[in-house]
């Protein structure tokens, strides 16, 4: 009730102009941990960047010819990309299975996954080595359309806009602009459809990128059927990034949330844990399929066989165990833990792709720089930020103010 | 760039217009009109490490002037200052040469890649770039299964460098740079058809002194540049376990079904939707 | 294999994404379309004053009683019980006498309440036995309610229920409920035209129009009789 009270205080009698730049001033304490680890390595970074445009990538990065892709791109944008995957299966769950108890947190799913698309978007323009030309393939100056690169820079642009649409009500909400909260509920359906099938395309479109390196990625890890893996890999990703953040801003944002949502928290893990459990099941059997077919029984007695069962064994049979007994018994905590594991599974599986396996014959391997390190993370704090910032303004976790409901 | 958005409405109409007209109207290739692809054929018997060759490319495409052969190791490769290398191999026929650089594919995983079109198959042959259009991402490097394009990472407008096979020059000479200048005439600039149809007759004629295979006729799907060798290609660090079609042809699976997979997903979700919505239970009416 | 000359095998790829573009543009249109033509038959029938089976609210949550009442059990243990948005649709805006008191005891087939218009009179019967616990006040304060909300603010009673599995399960659910909705409509046409060929009435407003449409609160225009004939042919035959 109070939230009402609230939205309808910033509203009330001040133009739109003065209630933004009311809104932009700073809210709540300033020297929690989370700032005081992060704005260093944010202003560090920036920095980085702009050496990295005064000098070139090589600078700042240890990508070499043989090596051309490193942790921008194999980390912030293959990786980050697959737990963004949240937010399509979570629109599926709700709008087409009309699934109501993972209503509360659909909001929140939706922003993060705008979040980190636009981020990571911009961390692929940070490892363009001409990044003004990045507008060619859009304004038609010249469609490479064979190329699988093109799709999925294309269905970024395409998804970022119509998980905007998505999430716009809860901007027209805080904004109190009524009309354009009817419009865009309207629109939600499509958006959502939309939204599916880029998804499904460009999840397995990012493994799809590598399908042309079949001699340079090492045989474990290549196949023919890396889209497929990456896309089914995305799914469980996605969820246990929403169970991880979820437990996050449950803390940090306790006091936003109402009280039946508070309740249902524990209900909406748990029926996650369970699809994760069920996805990472036919994950498991399905490489198991690619290695017989591949016929790789003799590279696993080798340094990286073991490491290929390493993240087979430890991060996705043992989290998809995990997922399974803790359903069963209801064990919040393991549940967590899972997630964790299959999160860290998730990034090794990508990075293992992306670069571990590639070139693994080479006598330098690629190590990244710490600079590169520090501008990765200053990218993903960055978007803690903004997500904190969208959090504490907006009706995401807060309930909607009652003339909203009528659309929803 | 309007002349590209013209010639693609272009294609859009007269592909409509087939369409509506002829169904029977499948393009023939016929052989006398359509233009072939220009190679080189490399033999590295007649290869003598004067390096002239790259000396001239240096020279012709205003890179930095290749140090003399004292100051260089035996194998190189090629990079952003070097478009190419002649390697020297030790082997049980003694020192064998091998001349490195851009095998301008028929059909190149490079310009699969490019999502801007900056690297380019040119119908008659050489794979070029544009600097106009590139964007720096890197992926023709991660496709090339041969590692030719290399990047200048020192700088802050960087090129793509490789061999063009001399594209601007060829406008105005009969071939490129490195053929026109070998002293010995290992390089031979000319039809890839009828360089094929030379390296088999040599082959045939001096069956003791060249290895029966011609690297570049069919790895990566068929090369322009072709090499005839008195040792086994891998003993001169090429790459003999290239897959024998073409790269891009990996990536037809995934592509070929994005449209079908825009059609049928959508349809597919709104008929769920649909199935689900009659799941509906009156939803509890408050007295309030 | 050999190949010398140019060839792209994602040649006609452009070509392909435009007509994806086309489609989903087309889609939108197409599924609204679809979708939308049962809506308009239904407000023309509103519009014109038609009773057809389109216009009915049925929600698939509520159990339906042969006599056209409903039933709803909530969260707290009581059930909501009252008149199904045919009936009304059929008598129009109706008073509620002879109303049962909270407290007292009910048992499924006693009368629970007489529906009044203008001296003509319905009895219900009651589809559940139990304890009444309350009435709902609105009813004739608001004359009206029944019609505009008959399933949220148009309840009769809130009856703790005694045996409310065996009740409901001769009550239509669901699906079956609407499709019984369509054929008591035809059932009740028939009963018009017996009905007032019996009584040899002439009607002084016409209630069948253009082969066979429905006026909208028929009985309203109807005497004594035919309300008489409604009750005992027509709701309470078994």
């Amino acid at each position: 009730m109070n939230n009402n009270l609230q939205i309808a205080l910033d509203n009330d009698g001040k133009s739109i102009w003065k209630f933004l730049i009311s809104e932009l001033k700073p809210k709540g304490k300033f020297l929690t941990p989370f700032n005081v680890i992060s704005i260093p390595i944010i202003i560090i970074g920036l920095g980085l960047i702009i050496l990295r445009f005064w000098k070139g990538i090589g600078e700042v990065s240890n990508v070499t010819q043989d090596i051309p892709w490193g942790l921008w791109k194999g980390f912030n944008v293959v990786t980050g990309v697959a737990f963004a995957g949240g937010a399509y299966v979570l629109t599926f769950m709700v709008y087409i299975l009309n699934m109501r108890k993972y209503r509360s947190i659909i909001r929140v799913t939706v922003l993060n996954g705008f979040l980190a698309y636009a981020f990571y978007a911009g961390a692929l323009v940070l490892d363009l080595g001409r990044p003004w030309h990045i507008f060619n393939p859009i304004i038609g100056n010249s469609f490479g359309a064979s190329s699988v690169l093109f799709l999925v820079a294309w269905h970024f642009l395409l998804y970022m806009i119509a998980q905007l649409i998505e999430f716009s009500p809860a901007i027209a909400e805080w904004l109190g602009i009524r009309r354009a909260h009817r419009i865009l509920s309207g629109m939600t359906m499509a958006a959502v459809i939309f939204g599916i099938t880029l998804s499904m395309l460009h999840q397995s479109g990012l493994g799809a990128l590598f399908l042309m390196a079949k001699e340079k990625i090492h045989p474990l890890w290549y196949s023919e059927f890396i889209p497929v893996l990456f896309l089914v890999s995305s799914i469980f990703a996605g969820l246990s990034m929403v169970i991880f953040e979820g437990s996050i801003s449950h803390k940090v944002f306790f006091d936003q949330i109402s009280e039946k949502n508070k309740n249902a928290q524990n209900g909406i893990i748990r029926g996650l844990s369970k699809i994760c459990a069920g996805t990472m099941f036919a994950y498991f059997f399905l490489q198991l399929l690619v290695f017989v077919h591949k016929q790789r029984w003799d590279m696993l007695d080798t340094a990286l066989g073991h490491w290929f069962l390493l993240e087979m064994l430890g991060f996705v049979l043992l989290p998809m165990i995990l997922f399974f007994v803790s359903y069963r018994k209801n064990n919040i905590a393991m549940i967590k833990t899972a997630a964790i594991l299959t999160i860290l599974g998730v990034i090794l599986n990508r990075l293992n792709v992306s670069i571990i396996s590639f070139r693994w014959d080479m006598a330098v391997r690629y190590v990244p720089s710490w600079m590169e390190v520090v501008v990765a993370l200053a990218v993903i704090f960055s978007q803690i930020w903004i997500f904190r910032w969208v959090i504490n303004r907006m009706p995401v976790l807060r309930d909607s103010p009652s003339w909203a409901n009528e659309h929803n | 760039m309007g002349i590209r958005r013209r010639g693609f409405l272009k294609l859009l109409g007269m592909t409509g217009m087939t369409l509506a007209v002829g169904a029977n109207a499948v393009a023939v290739p016929d052989i006398d009109k359509e233009e072939e692809f220009n190679g080189i054929l490399y033999d590295s018997t007649r290869c003598v490490d004067c390096r002239t060759c790259e000396e001239v490319c240096a020279e012709s495409h205003k890179l930095p002037v290749p140090l003399p052969s004292d100051k260089i190791a035996a194998i190189r490769k090629t990079d952003e200052t070097c478009n190419t290398v002649v390697n020297t191999y030790q082997t049980k026929k003694g020192e064998v040469y091998i001349k490195r650089q851009c095998m301008h594919c028929n059909e190149p995983a490079c310009a699969a890649a490019c999502l801007t079109k900056a690297m380019l198959k040119t119908k008659s042959g050489p794979v070029t770039w544009d600097a106009d259009k590139c964007m720096g991402c890197r992926y023709c490097m991660i496709s090339c299964p041969f590692d030719s394009p290399k990047f200048e990472y020192h700088s802050a407008n960087p090129k793509i460098q490789k061999c063009d096979m001399c594209f601007e020059r060829l406008k105005t000479e009969k071939s490129p740079a490195c053929a026109a200048n070998c002293p010995n005439e290992a390089l031979l600039y000319g039809k890839r058809r009828e360089l094929i149809q030379v390296a088999r007759r040599r082959i045939y004629e001096k069956p003791d002194l060249y290895v029966e295979h011609i690297y570049g006729e069919h790895e990566a799907g068929g090369t322009g540049w072709l090499y005839l060798s008195p040792v086994s290609f891998d003993q001169l660090g090429m790459n003999i376990s290239l897959q024998q079609t073409s790269y891009p042809s990996l990536t037809k699976g995934f592509l070929y079904t994005v449209p079908s997979v825009f059609v049928l997903v959508p349809t597919l979700l709104l008929g769920i939707y649909q199935a689900s919505k009659n799941n509906h239970l009156n939803p509890e009416k408050e007295d309030e | 294999m050999d190949v010398f000359s140019y060839s792209d095998i994602f040649a006609t790829k452009g070509i392909e994404y435009l007509i994806i573009i086309t489609f989903l543009a087309l889609l939108v249109p197409f599924w609204l379309l679809l979708n939308r033509q049962v809506r308009i038959s239904s407000q023309v029938n509103k519009a014109l004053g038609y009773l057809s089976a389109n216009i009915l609210r049925i929600p698939h949550g509520l159990f339906y009683s042969k006599n056209h009442t409903w039933m709803y059990m909530e969260k707290s243990g009581a059930a909501k019980v009252g008149l199904d948005d045919l009936l009304l649709h059929i008598t129009g805006e109706v008073k509620f006498s002879n109303l049962i008191s909270p407290g007292e005891f009910i048992r499924k087939g006693d009368l629970m309440t007489q529906i009044v218009q203008k001296g003509k009179v319905i009895r219900i019967f009651s589809p559940l036995s139990g304890k009444i616990l309350a009435i709902n006040h609105t009813l004739n304060e608001r004359p009206g309610t029944p019609n505009d909300d008959p399933y949220g603010k148009g309840w009769i009673y809130k009856i703790k229920p005694l045996n409310w599995v065996e009740e409901v399960k001769k009550c239509y659910f669901a699906e079956e409920a609407t499709n019984w909705s369509a054929k008591e409509i035809e059932r009740f046409k028939d009963f018009m035209a017996l009905s007032m060929k019996n009584c040899s009435f002439e009607p002084s407003v016409v209630v069948m129009q253009d082969g066979g449409e429905l006026c909208d609160h028929s009985l309203s225009e109807m005497p004594g009789e035919i309300w008489k004939d409604f009750d005992t042919d027509f709701l309470n035959s078994n």
